[in-house]
């Protein structure tokens, strides 16, 4: 039985991990105005890049920062999208979720030969630890600076209210780009740790909506980076139970089980009413 | 600039940007475009049983594209057609298995099912929305999820036919399929079905109070809402529609193409179907031509990836592109105000 707890509060930190990078983007993205729908894509190429590189460098360390790096740049794409094009963040975001996915894709049969899944490339051994550690670090680190630093004061002031920003000189829109492509590159955190942390490889539609779970935690969170990795560890213990009660309750098969997590994003999506309230500006074009 | 921006966002751009991002995409694949091209219109159009197949994917497209063009004029972005489709299909293939009853009232009554199954599946988000203000955007893509493995857990378990290998239903009686619209194809007269809703649609949207009322809860909901329209009403009654129709092209291809359940009878139909609804400008008849030209893609891109080694994947790369370009100007004013992730 205690071994049974360990193995399953190991697992849901480790579940946790990927969803509290991607939420963590969410987070500042959201407090700067922009919605970010397209965390699920910038998770899906920041695994595939992750993979890609480590495969080619044999260096999975390198991977990691590949993975932030194609996040970031999917975060700048719906940035620029978003603000200098004036497109809807909902429809860009869904965009670059086509774009991501559709593009890892591609570029696994065009690399490996192969639709579906990569080679295997050499992965994170047990430093992945440090990793999960970070997470938890970033969450506590992005509290502090949203709420007790100009930086932070910044990114809130432009999503509450960037005709102030703007009137202190201080432009909301380069203030967007830059927010949402930090979003990117911790949601390519998180897809490079799903795919080089938790596996070795890369395939096709393992983010599994993540992206989207680590949305509804940034709201179950009220936007509060504390609160969302809060939540996040909740779906990943959903995620994590599905593993450890597999074929231990009869009457429920695995892949009804599976549904769990997402089950409980539902939930949770519904059960906030009332008392949330989303940056004044979040989702309006400035 | 204004002229610039006019071209290409009209559905003609969208035709000129896919050709040059086509062109790139086999480029890179190390296929001339020239090759790359004639193995995806030969595989899309080369004969009658191409035609077929491409028609097989346009009514398959049509059916989610006109649901998602139906919520998204009411403001609400519904992506979670591919768990409606899906959802619809199942009804449909687990009562159709067991069905005894005359032919055309069975495939009437099964296409019934699918339409509540789908309808059922959007509502579960429109409700949320209405009663919780529940954001429709992740609830709908939850639900795809859950829609995937509630559906597979059931057609591995209680619903697998009897003599099936893999996870699906049994075989629907040949009473219940749809006939065959072009003979020596798959293709049914499923499409028809599809082209009928969207006249229906095009005459709900312009020519009904529900289309008013929808546009207006879309374009200015703080407006529609103090002109006394019950935003509540239009949101469960949107999305719950447009998961109906979604749920009938599911049942379409139950019926008409597939003759039983199974897991993989969509291959992301309901995903394409949101750049198809964007492209077609949510107008259905637009929408239509949109979805011909996507199920050319569709079929077409499994022959360009056979016969010319260009991954049909880069179609979605080229979809996400068009989606971003296009920008969408219909209901942008519109969302601002009602999304409250």
């Amino acid at each position: 039985m205690a071994v049974l707890l360990i193995s399953l509060v190991a697992l849901t930190l480790i579940k946790a991990t990927p969803l509290i990078y991607a939420a963590l983007g969410g987070v500042i993205s959201e407090r700067s105005g922009v919605i970010n729908i397209g965390l699920e894509g910038m998770m899906a190429i920041g695994a595939f890049a992750a993979v890609v590189i480590s495969y080619y460098t044999r260096e999975p360390a390198l991977g990691i920062l590949a993975g932030i790096g194609a996040g970031a740049l999917g975060g700048y794409v719906l940035g620029i999208a978003a603000t200098r094009f004036k497109v809807d963040q909902i429809v860009a975001g869904t965009g670059i979720n086509l774009i991501c996915a559709g593009g890892a894709a591609y570029g696994l049969v065009l690399i490996y030969n192969q639709p579906g899944a990569s080679a295997q490339v050499p992965a994170l051994g047990r430093e992945y630890w440090v990793l999960v550690a970070l997470a938890f670090v970033a969450a506590a680190a992005l509290h502090w600076l949203l709420a007790r630093t100009p930086w932070g004061l910044r990114i809130r002031a432009c999503g509450e209210n960037p005709a102030a920003l703007a009137s202190a000189g201080i432009d909301p829109l380069a203030m967007r780009v830059y927010a949402v492509t930090l979003s990117g590159a911790l949601a390519g955190l998180g897809g490079a740790f799903l795919s080089l942390g938790e596996l070795n490889l890369y395939s096709d539609g393992m983010t599994a909506g993540r992206g989207f779970i680590a949305l509804a935690a940034v709201i179950f969170g009220r936007w509060n980076p504390l609160g969302a990795t809060f939540a996040c560890i909740a779906f990943g213990l959903f995620e994590a139970l599905q593993y450890v009660l597999q074929g231990r309750i009869a009457w429920l098969p695995a892949d009804a089980m599976q549904a769990l997590p997402y089950i409980a994003a539902l939930v949770a999506l519904a059960g906030i009413t009332g008392k949330v309230r989303a940056p004044a500006a979040d989702g309006v074009p400035y | 600039m204004t002229n610039m921006r006019r071209t290409l966002a009209g559905p003609l751009g969208a035709v000129v940007l896919l050709v040059v991002l086509m062109s790139l995409a086999m480029i890179v694949a190390g296929t001339s475009p020239l090759d790359g091209f004639s193995a995806l219109f030969y595989g899309a159009l080369g004969g009658r049983s191409q035609i077929g197949e491409t028609l097989v994917a346009t009514s398959a497209l049509l059916f989610p594209a006109l649901g998602i063009a139906l919520a998204f004029r009411g403001g609400l972005f519904n992506i979670g057609a591919e768990g409606q489709l899906l959802i619809g299909a199942l009804f449909a293939g687990a009562v159709g298995a067991q069905l005894h009853v005359a032919g055309p009232l069975g495939i009437a009554l099964l296409l019934v099912l699918g339409a509540i199954g789908g309808g059922l599946w959007g509502a579960i988000a429109g409700w949320m929305k209405a009663r919780f203000n529940a954001n429709e955007i992740i609830a709908t893509l939850m639900l795809n999820f859950v829609a995937a493995y509630v559906s597979l857990a059931l057609v591995s378990g209680p619903l697998k036919g009897p003599l099936a290998t893999g996870a699906e239903t049994a075989w629907l009686d040949q009473a219940y399929w749809l006939p065959t619209l072009l003979p020596g194809t798959r293709l049914s007269i499923g499409i028809l079905l599809a082209l009928a809703v969207a006249v229906v649609l095009w005459w709900l949207f312009s020519r009904t109070i529900f289309g008013f009322e929808l546009r207006a809860a879309g374009d200015a909901p703080e407006a529609a809402r103090r002109a006394g329209i019950d935003i509540g009403r239009i949101t469960w009654l949107s999305l719950a529609l447009s998961g109906a129709i979604s749920g009938v092209g599911g049942a379409t291809i139950v019926t008409g193409e597939l003759h039983r359940f199974n897991t993989q009878l969509s291959p992301g139909y309901g995903f394409t179907a949101i750049a198809v609804a964007l492209v077609g400008d949510l107008q259905p008849l637009w929408i239509c031509l949109a979805a011909f030209g996507f199920g050319i893609l569709e079929a077409g891109g499994l022959a360009m990836q056979a016969s010319a080694q260009v991954p049909k994947d880069a179609i979605h790369v080229i979809e996400g592109l068009i989606i971003l370009v296009l920008a969408a100007r219909r209901y942008v004013a519109a969302r601002a105000e009602t999304t409250a992730v």
